[in-house]
């Protein structure tokens, strides 16, 4: 008893020991090389990449100290990695954290140059994740901008994270991670990335910065830079097709009055039509939409089903649109962004390899893409119709029943 | 130690299954992926149809071994005492470079993943040291480790792989027709490479105390480790696609890398590396203890432990010497180290069991 008392008390001592090297302690028994003093961390939530003289230029911005107060630092080198490892000099002899950054904004110039560059440095960097948003920065360098949305007590990622949580609410575009980007790159040999500008307006806030922040559109990107970008009507089309819509509020003109609609629900149907000897003919699109009111201005009845077929139409109109434009640039531009191709496949997929085979590049320029959008009016939520309409109206109700049925 | 050195059938087997957590999770999906493309996701399943063959060609071949008889011992029996030991030299012989492989192959993915600045000779050698210490230890030991360690390390694989979930497209994992068979059969082959290294282990096969009338059964646990192939395959490839799978040389940690645990916990890839290390460990202890153990019976010992020192110092100098980097060991990966594990588990081996067999040794 007394011996294996021993045995485990010696146990216990060697397991407590070891204990020891576990500790952050930088000095002695740890056995810890990258030990990190929280203070003395800058933990990274947005990177930006502009073009410079000779090179790049490359900023953090991050959260420090108790207060979590914003600060930014830039550096230029000749590449994205040297420009990266002349930060981790930072001030005071604070360093940098990337594994949790958020956002990486490029400006133009980077995108045009060197997205093959920005992109592997994300992926293959073991600090960096590769869900990452990525952004195009337009008409300023990405550091202006970013600089331009903060202000003393809002650090510029909370900006960009409200755009992120909020861009596909309102049917203006999505943002794209980095892994998401890369995928399609290899996979399709194109890929969409979100595009941002800084717009000046008047500063609500004494704590916000004087730029705030508008989508502006996708970015066309093929495996080494963007090629295009796409207008708002474009990036709504594409939206609706590739199933990144969430919901949008649209102004439609009926008798008079105007209906302000949340499309809410997006269903695309993508189909491949072929001709009896087996060739591909035609594509055809169709997108159900489902709407809701939800305010008006002026009076119109929309208990009327006519009515409703009006707004309906309408809407349809809107969307086709956005849908044809989207699938006519693709077509302009011979890239198809909108991945029809893999689409298609999957759908019919031995009709499509015996119709196309490795032709599609050749073929989708001149492809008939038929589109067709069908909306329905769901709800006006609690409000039928304004009371000048729908108001109760003068007699006898009782009556007014009875003789309907007498005259039927 | 015979006596006092016995494990179960269950314990083999998990032991089995633990050790080959490792590899499966090393080669896949990127071999998969670059023999079968997108159809690979369905590899797994003629994978398990070839693996079930050559277990039930294992049973059959040893279904009148007696007991306590390990595979060296029966190839002797087989082979008669001068084919069998030649046969026995060079397995022993080809695990210490094996073993080699596998440490060099660790350090490898350590550095490509979180030390990006560190050495392989450091992770080479403390992993060698702690694997040689374990296979000149107790069979029992290690056998009980891994069955211990069994549930946490499934956990965490389940886990990790749902939180993977959410990112799966099916534009990358579509369409898949009945035109794939020859990629989904391509695809096969790394993935029962991996699984038909358990006929390794039926050299401690004369370590196994068998309780009254039970039969190894390795079945369901063959089928649970291609499931794990199945879902590392399918949700990397779902995540990431063909072509950005095969360039990667770790490619499921780059799932891992962008995970989100329950919306909650991000940067999981620590207990991942921690699937990785346990189940290298005990891999490279296995592969060292079934050297000793070829060596033991050889040389006509008893004990063991006096040939795990050269085993692993054999297995060092490979680590060492193959790659002295990381494109030299990609080159080692890609065919040679395939062809000879293959070759071994499903030509040598087998050939050498069928001979006792046909001599009506057993």
């Amino acid at each position: 008893m007394k011996k294996s008392l021993k045995k485990a008390a010696r146990l216990l001592a060697a397991v407590l020991a070891l204990c020891l090297t576990l500790t952050g302690c930088s000095r002695g028994l740890s056995i810890f090389s990258n030990y990190r003093r929280l203070e003395m961390v800058e933990l990274v939530r947005t990177i930006t990449v502009d073009g410079a003289e000779d090179g790049v230029n490359v900023a953090i911005y991050g959260t420090a100290g108790e207060k979590q107060e914003a600060r930014m630092y830039q550096r230029t080198g000749p590449s994205i990695g040297v420009a990266m490892n002349e930060l981790s000099l930072l001030p005071l002899g604070r360093e940098a954290v990337l594994s949790h950054t958020e956002e990486l904004l490029i400006g133009e110039d980077v995108a045009r140059e060197r997205l093959d560059e920005v992109l592997d440095y994300v992926e293959r960097f073991s600090e960096t994740r590769l869900d990452i948003g990525l952004l195009v920065v337009r008409d300023s360098a990405a550091w202006e901008l970013v600089s331009g949305l903060a202000g003393e007590e809002t650090p510029a990622s909370d900006v960009l994270a409200g755009l992120s949580r909020s861009i596909d609410r309102v049917g203006q575009g999505y943002i794209f991670s980095c892994r998401e980007i890369v995928t399609s790159l290899a996979q399709n040999g194109v890929a969409l990335i979100q595009c941002v500008r800084g717009v000046q307006e008047e500063k609500l806030f004494e704590n916000r910065g004087d730029l705030n922040l508008a989508p502006a559109g996708f970015a066309v990107a093929r495996p080494d830079a963007i090629v295009d970008f796409l207008t708002e009507e474009e990036t709504l089309g594409t939206m609706l097709l590739l199933g990144k819509y969430r919901s949008k509020n649209v102004d439609i003109p009926v008798d008079g009055a105007v209906l302000t609609l949340s499309v809410d629900s997006v269903k695309p149907e993508i189909k491949p039509v072929f001709s009896r000897d087996g060739a591909l003919e035609r594509v055809e699109i169709r997108l159900t939409l489902g709407a809701n009111v939800v305010c008006m201005a002026g009076l119109t009845d929309l208990r009327q089903a006519e009515t409703r077929h009006r707004a309906e139409d309408g809407l349809s109109q809107r969307f086709g649109d956005a849908l044809t434009a989207a699938v006519k640039r693709g077509q302009a531009m011979g890239i198809d962004f909108l991945d029809l191709y893999g689409i298609l496949s999957r759908r019919e997929p031995l009709r499509m390899e015996d119709a196309v085979g490795k032709n599609w590049d050749t073929l989708f320029p001149g492809l008939p893409v038929e589109i067709a959008v069908e909306s329905t009016l769901s709800r006006t939520y609690d409000i039928i119709d304004p009371p000048e309409i729908s108001g109760r109206e003068e007699g006898d109700p009782w009556e007014k029943l009875t003789g309907s049925l007498k005259d039927n | 130690m015979g006596k006092t050195d016995g494990i179960t059938e269950r314990q083999l087997t998990v032991l089995i299954f633990v050790s080959l957590l490792s590899p499966m999770i090393r080669v896949l999906p990127t071999a998969a992926v670059m023999l079968g493309g997108r159809a690979s996701w369905l590899s797994p399943l003629p994978a398990l149809a070839a693996g079930a063959a050559l277990t039930g060609l294992y049973t059959l071949l040893l279904k009148n071994a007696p007991a306590g008889m390990g595979l060296q011992e029966a190839a002797e029996q087989g082979l008669g005492p001068v084919g069998g030991r030649v046969f026995g030299v060079l397995t022993a012989l080809w695990l210490g470079l094996y073993g080699g492989f596998l440490a060099r192959s660790a350090a490898e993915r350590l550095l490509s993943t979180v030390y990006p600045n560190g050495n392989p000779p450091i992770f080479v050698i403390v992993l060698l040291a702690a694997a040689a210490l374990t296979a000149a230890g107790l069979t029992k030991s290690l056998a009980r480790t891994a069955e211990v360690l069994m549930p946490l390390l499934l956990a965490i694989v389940a886990v990790v792989l749902l939180s993977a979930a959410p990112e799966v497209s099916s534009a990358n994992l579509l369409p898949v027709t009945y035109r794939d068979w020859r990629d989904i059969l391509y695809g096969a082959v790394p993935i029962f490479n991996v699984a038909a290294a358990f006929g390794y282990f039926l050299f401690l096969r004369g370590r196994v105390v068998r309780d009254g009338e039970q039969r190894p059964n390795r079945f369901p646990w063959l089928i649970l480790l291609l499931a794990v192939a199945f879902g590392v395959t399918f949700f990397t490839l779902g995540t990431l696609g063909t072509n950005l799978s095969i360039t990667m040389e770790n490619a499921f940690f780059m799932v891992i890398r962008n995970i989100r645990v329950f919306g909650v916990i991000e940067r999981a890839e620590a207990v991942v590396v921690a699937v990785w290390i346990v189940t290298d460990f005990i891999f490279l202890s296995s592969v060292l203890m079934i050297a000793a153990e070829i060596w033991k019976t050889v040389a006509g010992v008893k004990r063991r432990t006096f040939f795990v020192l050269p085993c692993a110092a054999l297995s060092g100098a490979a680590a060492f010497l193959i790659a002295p980097d990381a494109f030299a060991l990609l080159k080692w990966s890609e065919f040679l180290i395939p062809a000879i594990n293959l070759a071994f588990t499903v030509i040598l081996i087998p050939l050498a069991l069928a001979v006792g067999k046909i001599r009506k040794k057993y």
